[in-house]
């Protein structure tokens, strides 16, 4: 098949690394089971996402009207917000703000949104010593890989791939015997780290409108540790992230908690509000907030809208088939499984992720586990629409459909085809199956075709039935 | 950037609808009966209910009053053999304890062993612990210690996640809200959830009275 | 739709005799069951009519356009849709023994053509006569198996259109419980997708022989003699497979199990 060359390739690489499947499986399979728990004792959660899915959508359709109240009370809390088109626009804003303030260390609490407009790699290229706090970005800093889940960046590596990652680069890193004592070498790697950063960077969960917040979630307490030390606090937050109240917050929160992990509620759900008050013993000295397009608004207006609901949870990919098999990395992009291949070819050109939309089994798994009822397989079938209009889909695909449907337009013409088909398989077929035939290899090298016998139905009922 | 600004907001092109209309349709988009069945009974008595069940996994008892937290705190630093040396939040209600034979500091280190606190108030619903950043609250008091133990008063329990929003929406917020619900814990290897990863490796929460 | 399924059954049962009171339907059988397994859409034909259907099968039946659907072919998919529109239109009801072709018609037509004045309305009255074979029989007809038999333990896979689009899950476990003797095993992931997905299990063979393989370990690990489902598509893929694996469980669409036609060669078998 003619794909775009690198989506294959990655794929045969993953499915060709058995340690990557067992990582894979172990937290998205832990993740799914403590989800499945979280829902049963949860009836009403059929009304919550209903509920979620119209906070977010009335967000949406009146996205001025909260962009700008929120500018209006974030600025009045003394924070500083700015405005990004692209994702270029955004990380010259930031680093911008860390060189007018001298800075020389950044801790970073991980965003999504930050990988997606390529922070990392411009903070480095700006010369500034970059940390990120996150345990499983921490893992991946160390081992120089891109994130491979949105929720857990590191689950494709195993424990004792990141036991040889710390004694690696861990000052003091011990017996590295168990997780526990990993999670401990960790801690003390980052202490330093948190206190003598110049400029703390974080991503929003959440931005709420009516108090110029914004709302971050972690379990490990990293954020608060990356953005309160600093003398500077950075924000990038997509423009959908809006939420009217913190009312509609905390219902957002039940959502995406559950989803994501199955517990109830974060242990730290903090909500960011403006720089250090009078008489404040800590916080930052300045509060700024990034509001990034990038994208966002060609998304509203080109069909897209629905997928501006995502909360970033993580659930379509833990249920996902394809991601299941194949891990973050073969996507090739920043947002992996469902919801990756439907933001992806708007991030980075349908062409290039073409593949993406079209390997998908469309089998609704991940709407249904939607916490904000995205309808992910009609915007990917939309996607394969564009794909096919602009005539990405492979000649070879094109042929054989255009020739399908000309004879499925014609019976006569449909029936004799199938017929000489039928005459053909059986030829190849030991003992009621085929093992082997000519322009079935995408069937056969992996599975066994039974080989048909009698006619078509049609025939053998015109046959039975004398009509 | 004012560009930007603009730009962005003429690409979202649509002229919203009046502010009120936008407020009354926010206001429909309440969660009530959609929401976990969560609250059956007084709402200090399904706090310490939550922090204790094995979703939070932290530990927490009551005592009569504000006066007997220093004993609690004495006989947790005992069950934890730990040295009776901790920060104490520089909270005018906790200054004014007995806190003899343990000796207090105001300033909180980078690898505290135990900081004691006093939260704002508590969560029924999830079993939060709320803070409000202050100059007698800093944050990171909540954040670098191995050890927080909290009083938080049985008065000050919000049955919902909105009970609390609506306790403070339209006030002047603070700089920095934390709902801590647990010990800091990480499962970012194998799906495996460990305690400690950057914040504390223990909660103790101290209810203090009853809610009437 | 009837209120009440039990109440539909009598009623049936009552009007048979008036030849021309009986619901005039068509077999849809689907371009899988016409070219790859008849024995389905024979055994559909049993069941509408022990469910007091007067059923023809329009000769002029080719597919129901999911392989362009999926590809993204709109247009080809609504020249399709146009002519089995046509095709279908005398038609009371048109059964399918498939549950994604079913889900094509009924959700798929009618989002395909809404923009086409001359079409639209057609489309929505075709797909609220369209119905899936084994929800057909459960929820409109009220049907039931009466006097079949089968001694052997089955296990049953969801397909995903079924499923998910058309809420198939209670029906055939309902249908299959009144056969004699059939011992219904759980399947673990009977909601998880086989790795079919129509022309996806051939564009990307390697990640649906990863997909079918996880599959086929389950139903091997149920430890049923039969695997039973909906969908001819998804249970030639898992029946490949577990016939590659050298596994000795036999498949078969649940309508022939209903049918009587469990004794007959199962998927892949000579007679």
């Amino acid at each position: 098949m003619n794909h775009a060359p690198d989506f294959d390739s990655r794929v045969a690489a993953a499915l060709a690394n058995p340690t990557l499947k067992v990582a894979i499986e172990r937290t998205t399979g832990t993740a799914r089971t403590k989800r499945a728990a979280a829902m049963a004792a949860w009836p009403e959660f059929p009304a919550a996402r209903a509920l979620g899915r119209d906070i977010k959508d009335h967000v949406i359709e009146n996205l001025a009207h909260y962009l700008v109240a929120f500018e209006k009370n974030a600025d009045a809390a003394g924070t500083k917000v700015h405005w990004a088109r692209t994702g270029e626009e955004a990380c010259q804003i930031v680093v911008d703000i860390c060189r007018k303030a001298g800075a020389k260390s950044v801790t970073r609490a991980k965003s999504m949104l930050g990988e997606e407009i390529g922070l990392p790699h411009a903070l480095e290229a700006a010369g500034l010593e970059r940390v990120e706090t996150d345990l499983a970005e921490h893992i991946i800093q160390l081992a120089g890989d891109p994130p491979s889940h949105i929720v857990w960046p590191a689950l494709h590596k195993t424990r004792e791939q990141v036991a040889e990652l710390f004694r690696a680069h861990h000052r003091d890193p011990g017996a590295m015997a168990t997780v526990e004592a990993m999670v401990a070498s960790a801690r003390r790697q980052l202490r330093e780290k948190f206190m003598a950063a110049d400029v703390g960077i974080s991503g929003a969960n959440f931005l709420v409108a009516d108090t110029g917040a914004v709302c971050t979630v972690t379990n490990e307490g990293n954020a608060e540790l990356t953005t309160t030390p600093p003398r500077i606090h950075i924000v990038t937050a997509g423009i959908e992230k809006l939420v009217p109240s913190t009312a509609h917050a905390m219902a957002m929160l039940r959502l995406l908690v559950r989803s994501a992990t199955g517990a109830e509620l974060t242990q730290y759900t903090t909500f960011h509000n403006g720089p250090k008050r009078a008489q404040d013993r800590d916080g930052p000295d300045e509060f700024h907030i990034v509001l990034v397009d990038a994208g966002r608004t060609r998304m509203l207006n080109e069909g897209l809208a629905e997928m501006l609901r995502c909360i970033r949870c993580g659930a379509c990919l833990n249920h996902c088939v394809v991601y299941r098999q194949i891990g973050g990395h073969a996507y090739g992009a920043t947002y992996p499984g469902p919801m990756g291949s439907v933001l992806t070819p708007m991030l980075d050109g349908l062409e290039q992720a073409q593949d993406l939309p079209r390997a998908c089994t469309l089998n609704g798994q991940c709407q249904e586990v939607c916490p904000v009822a995205i309808p992910l397989p009609t915007l990917l079938r939309g996607w394969r629409e564009k794909s096919w209009q602009r005539g990405f889909e492979p000649a070879r695909v094109r042929w054989a459909l255009a020739l399908w449907r000309f004879t499925a337009m014609r019976p006569r013409l449909y029936e004799f085809a199938g017929n000489i088909g039928l005459r053909i398989m059986p030829l190849f077929a030991h003992g009621g199956w085929i093992s082997r035939m000519p322009l079935a290899g995408g069937w056969t090298a992996h599975r066994d075709m039974p080989s048909p016998s009698g006619g078509t139905f049609l025939a053998q009922y015109r046959r039975r039935f004398k009509k | 950037m004012n560009d930007a600004r603009s730009e962005i907001l003429k690409a979202i092109g649509k002229v919203s609808a009046n502010p009120t209309a936008i407020a009354a349709q926010a206001q429909r988009l309440r969660a009530g009966a959609c929401r976990p069945d969560r609250v059956n009974g007084p709402a200090d008595a399904v706090f310490i209910e939550r922090l204790r069940s094995p979703g939070v996994a932290a530990t927490a008892e009551r005592v009569a009053t504000m006066q007997d937290f220093p004993d609690a705190v004495r006989r947790y630093l005992a069950a934890q053999q730990l040295t009776p040396a901790l920060a104490l939040q520089p909270h005018p209600d906790l200054q004014a304890l007995d806190w003899s034979g343990i000796s207090t500091h105001e300033h909180i280190a980078t690898d505290e062993p135990v900081a004691v606190g006093l939260a704002l108030g508590g969560i029924a619903e999830t079993g939060s612990l709320v803070f409000h950043s202050s100059p007698v609250s800093p944050t990171l008091f909540c954040f670098l210690p191995l050890h927080h133990i909290v009083a938080v008063r049985a008065s000050q329990i919000w049955p919902w996640l909105e009970d609390y929003a609506d306790a403070f929406a339209g006030c002047a917020q603070p700089r920095n809200v934390n709902l801590i619900t647990g010990a800091s814990g990480t499962t970012d290897i194998e799906g495996t959830l460990v305690r400690g990863a950057h914040g504390p490796g223990w909660l103790h929460a101290v209810l203090i009275g009853n809610a009437e | 739709m009837p209120k009440c399924a039990g109440l539909e059954q009598n009623v049936t049962l009552e009007i048979r005799p008036a030849e021309n009171s009986l619901p005039h339907v068509a077999l849809f059988a689907t371009c899988l069951v016409n070219a790859m397994r008849p024995a389905v859409g024979f055994a559909a034909l049993a069941l509408l009519e022990q469910a007091g259907c007067r059923v023809d099968v329009p000769q002029g039946q080719t597919c129901c356009g999911q392989p362009a659907l999926n590809s993204g072919d709109a247009e080809g998919t609504r020249q399709i849709a146009r002519r089995n529109i046509e095709m279908l239109e005398p038609f009371d009801h048109v059964v399918v023994p498939s549950g994604s072709c079913a889900a094509t018609i009924r959700l798929h037509y009618p989002e395909l053509l809404a923009h086409d004045p001359a079409w639209a309305a057609r489309a929505r009255n075709l797909a609220a006569r369209t119905h899936e074979l084994l929800s057909y029989l459960a929820d409109i007809r009220g049907w039931l198996p009466e006097g079949i038999s089968l001694e052997a333990s089955a296990t049953y896979h969801d397909s995903c259109s079924g499923l998910r689009e058309l809420g198939l899950k209670a029906q055939p476990r309902k249908l299959l419980a009144a056969v004699n003797d059939l011992t219904l095993r759980k399947l673990e992931g009977e909601e998880t997708c086989c790795g079919f997905g129509g022309t996806f299990c051939v564009k990307y063979p390697a990640i649906s022989n990863a997909i079918v393989d996880e599959k086929a370990v389950a139903v091997e690990a149920s430890g049923a003699a039969l695997l039973l489902g909906g969908d001819l598509g998804c249970l030639l893929n898992m029946a490949g497979k577990l016939h590659r694996r050298g596994a000795a469980v036999r498949a078969f669409h649940a309508a022939e199990i209903l049918a009587g036609m469990g004794d007959a060669p199962a998927i892949g078998e000579t007679p």
